[in-house]
């Protein structure tokens, strides 16, 4: 199902209350000339999945964070921010899930510079 | 009282890997843990998209370096079902065979890994590693490698099952039914096994949904839900699955999940034996440079490994992945460790990291 960014927390919210209790995943497909990030719900009661598709221009990459309807997601929304340059509004800043590196240049985008060298940041 | 900080890791025997573990605690007790991933990080996701599509099957296999066959196979199976390719029938009975014998292998290594966190009892370890070495033989026969199989092809196997792995096979599922019957005496008889698993690191069925945590942690705490139950592929339908699940949500309920697994396990590897065609062929299509054009643009499909659920999410381009999104059950399982972890004791968070089976190549992809 493709929705738009700001109805994302409302819809996430919608179907958690009509039994999507599960999240199965949150990931990123870079298509160059935008990005979609995509939230992959289960229904655990009635074993049925939907994915919520979000699409991102280039130039302006955010989602809010769906923390607040499943605390699973922490971790995928800090994968995705630092795999995908994706910033996560909403939430409490934390620090890289991977160990230090500058956070630039996000590795799983398609315009990735291979081959550069990162600065550890330090802690 | 004041909060002293101290630091597990990331070398250290009982964190399975390279794992960082900031802990604060108050006395005895855990107040939060900060956990550093990303040691093992090889960037598999972005290696993929740079590869041809029977090229990655080797880099999904050292993902979970304890149960290679299953990453190999839900790796083959996405792109089966992106290029729209059938798995040939017999072949099916086979990769169901060779899928659970792996999972036997696995909640071995588990198993004894575990006795080992708790202390004081190599023995367990040494039994179950000679028993799991009974089941990578097997694997090995059929495959040809002990530890990295990647006999998994287009549509079937790499080749034929050898002519006696059926009488091997069900030789040894007859020992092991006895050895987990032993395994289930001896370890559920032992006081500090008992203290140590029993009540600790209990996690709610309601948190356990919340936090995502899959696999048997998940069935631990009471939610039934097995991809091989819920969404069953290949042949699963057939065979008489019955899924196992605990109620309390600790660390026992965790360790009978898995015992109970290993029971149904061998169980179902003489099931599927019995119901295997004796006639048609197993081999898939040999590793070409050329592989046949894609007919899904977005492939997603889910597992059961041993660890929990595995969800691949891939979007095909011709002759490559265009994108390739893993979903790794170690991953979320550990992301549940900071609240599992909190108000239990410094010493019993090895215990419930350990029974939370993770596996950090798979943690970090």
């Amino acid at each position: 199902m493709k929705i738009d960014r700001e109805q994302l927390t409302s819809q996430v919210d919608r179907m958690k209350k009509n039994g999507y209790d599960y999240l199965v995943k949150i990931t990123a497909v870079d298509y160059s000339d935008h990005v979609e990030a995509i939230y992959m719900l289960r229904n655990l009661d009635a074993g049925k999945d939907e994915s919520l598709e979000v699409e991102l221009k280039n130039d302006d990459l955010w989602v809010p964070s769906v923390m607040r309807s499943y605390r699973g997601a922490d971790w995928y929304e800090r994968e995705l921010s630092e795999m995908f340059g994706i910033e996560i509004r909403g939430r409490t800043a934390e620090r890289l899930l991977l160990e230090k590196w500058d956070g630039a240049n996000p590795p799983l985008r398609k315009d990735f510079v291979w081959g550069v060298q990162y600065k550890a940041k330090e802690e | 009282m004041a909060i002293t900080r101290i630091n597990i890791g990331p070398v250290h025997p009982s964190t399975h890997g390279v794992l960082r573990l900031v802990v604060d605690l108050d006395g005895d007790m855990i107040e939060r843990v900060e956990t550093h991933i990303g040691f093992l990080h090889r960037g598999v996701e972005k290696l993929v998209e740079t590869r041809m599509y029977m090229q990655s099957p080797a880099y999904m296999e050292k993902l979970d370096y304890v149960a290679p066959l299953s990453y190999d196979e839900a790796y083959v199976a996405v792109v089966e079902k992106a290029l729209g390719i059938e798995v040939k029938e017999r072949a099916q009975y086979a990769r169901v065979i060779l899928l659970e014998l792996q999972r036997i292998a696995s909640h071995l290594l588990w198993l004894g890994t575990m006795c080992n966190d708790l202390g004081q009892m190599f023995t367990v370890f040494m039994w179950s590693f000679k028993d799991r070495d009974m089941v990578l033989k097997l694997l090995e026969e059929a495959s040809g490698n002990r530890m990295f199989y990647v006999n998994v092809r287009l549509g079937g196997l790499q080749r034929e099952l050898p002519p006696d792995f059926e009488a091997q096979t069900l030789e040894v599922m007859d020992y092991m039914e006895k050895r987990t019957a032993e395994y289930e005496r001896y370890i559920e008889r032992n006081p500090v096994f008992m203290e140590r698993m029993k009540g600790v690191g209990v996690l709610s069925s309601k948190d356990a949904k919340d936090l995502g945590v899959t696999g048997p942690v998940l069935r631990a705490s009471g939610v039934e839900y097995d991809v091989r139950k819920n969404n069953p592929y290949y042949v699963y339908e057939n065979l008489h699955f019955s899924m196992k699940s605990q109620e309390k949500g600790d660390n026992f309920s965790r360790y009978r999940v898995r015992i109970m697994e290993i029971k149904e396990s061998i169980r179902l590897i003489r099931e599927a034996f019995g119901r295997m065609p004796a006639s048609g062929d197993m081999a898939g299509m040999p590793i070409r440079l050329r592989s046949p054009e894609p007919v899904n643009k977005v492939s997603k499909l889910s597992r059961e490994l041993p660890r929990g659920e595995c969800l691949m999410y891939m979007v095909a381009d011709p002759q490559k992945p265009y994108r390739l999104s893993i979903r790794s059950p170690s991953f979320i399982n550990l992301a549940a460790l900071s609240h599992i972890a909190k108000g239990q004791r410094l010493a019993d968070l090895f215990a419930i990291l350990g029974s939370l089976d993770l596996v950090m190549g798979c943690v970090d992809r």
